[in-house]
């Protein structure tokens, strides 16, 4: 018998003034990517690895205390159940699946959840917590505010499916030059100039900024909002790179991220269909646009007159883009940006920052116990240098603000 | 309303006015007045009062209702010889759901006033009106029941909720 298609519903969203409306398909199978499937309280269920001389592969009983079923897990089925924490969407589930196993069957999926859920282990979450709780709390003035807020925020979504013709065009015209050896080879010169540049501009962080006149801080947000654009190019560059090694850009866009983070985003997900050397170098080459815009703008600011509005304009600049590049590559700031991807991929270990923050969170409560693992070592790892990490970032920039103003 | 070729022609292919005699047509234009709306043009809100019904001669009309704050669930959509609002047409009570335009819209309307003129002038044409309306209405009782299990087939896939298995 055929299949029938997806359920679908369609909805009707009202602007906020109520004079105009948009139209939205919903099918069934987002709210179901979209759903953060939960495994039962620590308490009701325990968990052990079945040891056997005859099988080769590791085999896992999973039980119900409550209900005294039992199951046998695989080892992927285990992967998969320790990811099951209700604040992992099905879609994230499976993105870490591929990562850790390097394999597309995604039917093991359903297939789990459907065991787990006959064995009663497993519950659904709403998407957002937040949400849920403005949700919760609507009765509240600035809890109604806020919820309608976010709501608008997130409804801000520019976006096209069919950029795949344009990134092929921006690549055959020219794209395909950045992934030279010569653009390497600049790109390395430039950095070099950049940062010899930034050296001696930085002996004197005051004289460089007094371009801005009393309105250093001024200034640097200026500066901060002119960066936003090449947040676009950044993207645009990773689609190049995905063009480059002949995968799909599936879409470009605009959007909110969490409801109030502005950002550019280039959806290349098919890229994970290609090797490994391919994805380090579509994550890389993205955040390699802030080194050369850095470099270039340190050197602007190097040849501009000292003390002038050009000097202190492009040394801000210059700053901004190089705080980004680290940003973006350094992998250990609890934000997943493009080094953090190449990281977990290069580990094998996808769910790095998430496992780390709950191990941490376990000691911290005195609900876990120290251990001396690989992977114990490598979470307490990830979050102490996160933490020093993003520290030292937050002291940089008080110290630039506090220079350039006192 | 003036009486054209047109409009004649036009309510010939309307369900409800199919057995009506080019005479009945013609004294029924008389009584409908016209209307037209812009595309995104709200024409009703659920829960207003009204008396009318309305036949969609030309582009769609979007019916929804609420579902969460600003979120209405599209029900069906007025194409062209079709048409909607007939419930408070009979029993005067609030619209069940909110009317809009998809896109440009023209629309005749039949008030309950020329209705009632039309049952004590041409009771005939009433009755094979009447007629054709309980028939639509059955029809629409059927696609609701289809979209309750529809829902409930949303719901199943978008939990991946296994239910024939437990």
């Amino acid at each position: 018998m055929q299949r029938p298609a997806p359920a679908k519903f369609e909805l009707l969203v009202r602007r906020d003034d109520d004079s105009d409306f948009e139209l939205r398909q919903v099918p069934s199978v987002v709210g179901y990517l979209n759903s953060r499937p939960r495994r039962v309280d620590e308490g009701s269920y325990e968990i052990s690895e079945l040891r056997s001389r005859l099988t080769v592969a590791p085999a896992f009983i999973l039980k119900n205390k409550t209900t005294e079923r039992f199951l046998l897990l695989s080892e992927q089925e285990r992967f998969l159940w320790d990811q099951m924490d209700g604040a992992t969407a099905l879609q994230e589930i499976a993105t870490a699946y591929v990562l850790k196993y390097g394999e597309f069957d995604f039917e093991i999926i359903p297939s789990l959840l459907r065991k787990l859920q006959r064995a009663q282990l497993l519950t659904f979450e709403p998407r957002s917590r937040l949400r849920a709780v403005l949700a919760r709390n609507r009765g509240r003035v600035l809890v109604k505010a806020l919820e309608l807020a976010l709501t608008a925020l997130e409804r801000i979504r520019i976006s096209s499916h069919n950029v795949q013709t344009f990134f092929q065009g921006l690549y055959r015209y020219g794209g395909f030059l950045l992934f030279t050896p010569v653009a390497m080879i600049a790109c390395v010169v430039l950095a070099a100039a950049g940062a010899g540049a930034a050296h001696i501009l930085f002996r004197d962080v005051r004289d460089m900024l007094e371009g801005f006149g009393g309105h250093a801080l001024r200034g640097i947000l200026t500066v901060k909002l002119l960066f936003f654009a090449s947040v676009a190019l950044h993207q645009f560059v990773h689609g190049l790179a995905c063009t480059h090694y002949r995968r799909r850009v599936r879409e470009f866009g605009f959007t909110f991220l969490h409801g109030f983070v502005p950002t550019f985003y280039t959806d290349v997900t098919d890229i994970f269909m290609a090797s490994r050397r391919a994805r380090f170098v579509t994550a890389a080459t993205g955040a390699l646009v802030h080194l050369v815009l850095g470099a270039v703008a340190f050197i602007v600011a190097a040849k501009a007159p000292a003390g002038s509005f050009t000097q202190a304009f492009a040394a801000a600049s210059g700053i901004i883009q190089w705080q980004a590049l680290v940003v973006a590559l350094y992998p250990f700031c609890f934000i997943e940006m493009d080094g953090y991807h190449i990281l977990v991929d290069a580990l094998g270990v996808p769910t790095l920052k998430h496992d780390a923050i709950a191990y941490a969170k376990s000691l911290l409560t005195g609900a876990g116990r120290l251990g001396e693992g690989r992977e114990e070592l490598l979470w307490i790892g990830y979050v102490v240098l996160s933490t020093v990490s993003v520290a030292a970032f937050i002291a940089f920039n008080v110290w630039i603000i506090v220079s350039a103003t006192h | 309303m003036q009486a054209s070729a047109e409009t004649l022609a036009f309510l010939r292919d309307v369900r409800v006015f199919e057995a009506f005699s080019d005479s009945d047509l013609t004294v029924l234009i008389e009584r409908l007045r016209a209307r037209e709306l812009r595309r995104h043009q709200l024409l009703f809100r659920e829960g207003d009062g009204g008396d009318e019904m309305f036949i969609v001669r030309r582009g769609t009309i979007l019916i929804s209702k609420a579902v969460t704050g600003k979120v209405e669930q599209v029900l069906v959509r007025v194409e062209p010889f079709d048409f909607f609002g007939e419930m408070s047409l009979f029993d005067g009570s609030p619209r069940s759901a909110t009317a809009q335009a998809e896109t440009d819209v023209e629309l005749l309307i039949l008030g309950r006033d020329s209705l009632q003129a039309m049952t004590e002038t041409a009771p005939h044409a009433a009755a094979k009106f009447f007629y054709a309306m309980v028939q639509v209405f059955m029809e629409r009782l059927r696609r609701s029941t289809l979209q309750v299990a529809e829902a409930t087939r949303w719901g199943l896939e978008a939990t991946g909720l296994d239910v024939e298995s437990r």
